[in-house]
């Protein structure tokens, strides 16, 4: 008798913890996910959206029977928007927690602090909202870009679009210090230059939560540009649009598409009509397109009491990429591993939940998930589609040739 | 560079200036009376401009919203000397200050939590289509703001030197002790030194909200308050007034002239310089100590 509770109560420790060699992680019932994203400070408009979106999909996704068995659960951590803090963020995440994989809903300035600490430690590390390069290039096997695109593309398109719709070329640009405003605007530079021989007539930079850019907008009134092209956040934004305007500034504003959301609109009002940018969504929260109204439902009735400007975008592309994960999961079948999982991902063609999401492709060349997007433009108070298509070949794929 | 567009730029600076001085005398005010240094200023700003969002929304009338943001932010004052400050009164004064930096984040995280990070905003109540004379354009809620600050300043200057409350929180500022025995009573001072700054703090809120947005960062406003109250003498209010201006007018113009980098840098060196030459500000009293 003694020896069979031995026995049994061996079995039990045995059945309780993860067999010798398993997957961080991944136990018989549940996968580990880390998460990390800004919840607080001047961008947790990010992380918000990228956190609630995730958690929407995972609640669905595990009552739907979970991944293969096994349950999603998530640890968040805080990354105030800071590289240091998403650092120590993915540290706990991968060697405190011990999670299978990361999924980050960070801005760029947050996520270049992770990059380099999850190539070393080859976790899979899918990517949301951030478009920093470094995520995707130089190319690591364990690093994956979903909805957002890599910075480089938006550069292309956006000197595509300055060039050719607006057919300028005048072209000003006010740029935040931060990574992803800075980053947007030397890649638009880049390719004005290199695509249509075309230097901006001015370049100003700002500091995030400015309240003031008089000193900015004179210098860009000297310039007299045709059209000026704003990278930063709504706040910021916001406040340039209506200064512009009192100093006598009729030019069209051009934004970064961290700014094609509600919340743009919702903050600048009048200022905002006429604003042009381009959305890595096929539908902005609020269409009246059948799947967003439901999609909008079933957001709401998981968050009732959520304040004004939400969901937004950042909601539907972390709802969009949990989804593309956990296929990932399934996909690489009950035995989760890294290398299951990455071998699955980059099998992903034109993958997507609904239309509310754009499609996702992988592949073992290249890990960026979305090379679409849609130029919107701000009408009576809305974001809609501008006809116009893209006629040049991106330079983007031709690096991992 | 035109003088259109150097007296555009006195505007702007102003404009800008006009929402520091309201900060910086809503920081004065209180230290003015008790010595607290209040570091959650910032956020009882952020505060009225919350309650502005919400009481806008309810649909009320500009009248009825500035009245009662006053009342809120005097009662919220009361409130906070009541339970948080007076307990802690006799504490060393750095312990305050760490108190109310406190309160500031208490309050900032409330706020989050309800209302999450997406930006918003308010309508002014002159509208937002710039008034345009003598080739300048004014934006009208920016005009609103220089009206509302120089009346307050000059209802604040008023009631310091011509009621027995301002009088004795004048007295209280020498010295609580003598105050006491001259028969005021100091926690009355307190409160009602603490409910009139957060009564300005909260109006300010509402002020600025159609300007710059309603988001939980708005209390960041307190580091140019802070530099308008130092640059003015910390216990002046026309020299808080004088500071915050001249906080905007410093970055605007160094925007232009020495370059946007370098805008947000140029107030702090102006002002090591200043408080070289003269280390009790441009309005404030040089200590004198018997010898």
């Amino acid at each position: 008798m003694k020896r069979l509770l031995v026995a049994a109560g061996a079995a039990l420790l045995a059945l309780s913890l993860p067999a010798f060699g398993q997957q961080e992680g991944v136990t018989a019932d549940t996968v580990t996910i880390g998460a990390h994203g800004p919840i607080t400070g001047p961008a947790a408009y990010i992380g918000l959206g990228g956190r609630d979106g995730m958690m929407l999909a995972v609640k669905e996704i595990n009552a739907a029977g979970g991944i293969n068995g096994r349950k999603i659960v998530v640890v968040f951590e805080d990354d105030g928007h800071s590289p240091t803090k998403a650092l120590a963020a993915v540290k706990k995440l991968v060697e405190q927690d011990k999670v299978f994989a990361v999924f980050g809903v960070g801005g760029s300035n947050a996520t270049v602090g992770a990059v380099d600490y999850m190539k070393e430690k080859g976790v899979p590390y899918y990517v949301s909202i951030a478009s920093a390069p470094p995520v995707t290039w130089p190319h690591a096997k364990n690093l994956f870009r979903g909805g957002t695109t890599e910075t480089a593309r938006y550069g292309e398109l956006y000197a595509e679009f300055l060039a050719t719709n607006y057919k300028a070329k005048r072209i000003a640009i006010m740029s935040g210090r931060e990574e992803y405003p800075r980053n947007e605007g030397d890649a638009t530079v880049d390719k004005l230059k290199n695509w249509f021989q075309i230097t901006p007539v001015a370049r100003v930079e700002f500091n995030i939560n400015d309240k003031d850019f008089t000193p900015q907008l004179v210098e860009v009134q000297k310039a007299n540009p045709e059209v000026i092209a704003f990278f930063g956040n709504p706040a910021e934004a916001a406040i340039a649009m209506r200064q512009a305007k009192e100093l006598g500034l009729k030019q069209p504003f051009f934004v970064g598409s961290n700014m094609v959301d509600p919340s743009l609109v919702n903050v600048a009002k009048a200022s905002a009509e006429g604003v042009v940018g381009f959305s890595l969504i096929p539908y902005l929260p609020g269409s009246k397109a059948d799947d967003m109204v439901k999609w909008d439902a079933a957001w709401k009735k998981e968050y009732p009491n959520a304040p004004a400007g939400r969901p937004n975008n950042f909601d539907l592309l972390a709802y969009g990429d949990m989804y593309v994960l956990a296929e990932g999961m399934k996909r690489a079948g009950r035995n989760l591993t890294t290398a299951a999982l990455i071998s699955a991902l980059e099998g992903i063609q034109n993958y997507r939940v609904s239309p509310v999401a754009t499609p996702r492709t992988f592949s073992t060349k290249h890990h960026i998930g979305n090379l679409a997007l849609v130029p919107m433009v701000v009408k009576n108070g809305q974001w809609e589609p501008v006809q116009w298509t893209s006629t040049r070949t991106s330079d983007i794929l031709t690096r991992y040739n | 560079m035109t003088a259109t567009l150097f007296l555009q730029l006195a505007i702007a600076g102003v404009s800008v200036g006009a929402i520091y001085a309201l900060v910086a005398l809503a920081i004065v005010l209180p230290f003015k009376a008790s010595g607290v240094l209040n570091f959650g200023q910032g956020e009882i700003v952020t505060l009225g401009a919350y309650a502005a969002l919400i009481l806008t929304q309810l649909a009320l009338p500009y009248p009825v919203v500035l009245v009662s943001i006053l009342l809120l932010g005097a009662v919220g004052g009361i409130a906070i000397e009541r339970v948080l400050i007076r307990p802690i009164v006799k504490a060393p004064e750095f312990t305050l200050v760490i108190a109310t930096f406190a309160i500031g984040l208490l309050i900032k995280g409330a706020i989050s939590i309800r209302f999450g990070d997406s930006p918003n905003t308010i309508d002014g109540p002159f509208g937002a289509e710039p008034i345009v004379a003598a080739g300048l354009r004014f934006n009208p809620t920016a005009l609103w703001i220089c009206a509302c600050t120089a009346l307050v300043t000059v209802l604040v200057i008023a009631f310091f030197r011509y009621t027995r409350l301002g009088k004795a929180m004048r007295a209280v500022s020498v010295s609580a002790e003598a105050a006491t025995l001259m028969g005021i009573r100091v926690e009355r001072v307190y409160r009602w030194s603490w409910a009139m700054s957060t009564a300005i703090g909260a109006l300010a809120g509402l002020l600025v909200a159609p300007l710059i947005g309603v988001n939980p960062e708005i209390g960041q406003l307190i580091l140019r308050g802070l530099l308008g109250a130092v640059i003015g003498g910390f216990t002046s209010v026309p020299g808080a007034i004088v500071g915050g201006v001249s906080v905007g007018l410093i970055e605007t113009y160094s925007g232009v002239f020495v370059g946007t980098t370098f805008k947000n840098l140029v107030p702090f060196v102006l002002l090591m310089v200043l408080l070289v030459f003269r280390p009790q500000g441009l309005f404030g009293a040089a200590e004198i100590k018997r010898v």
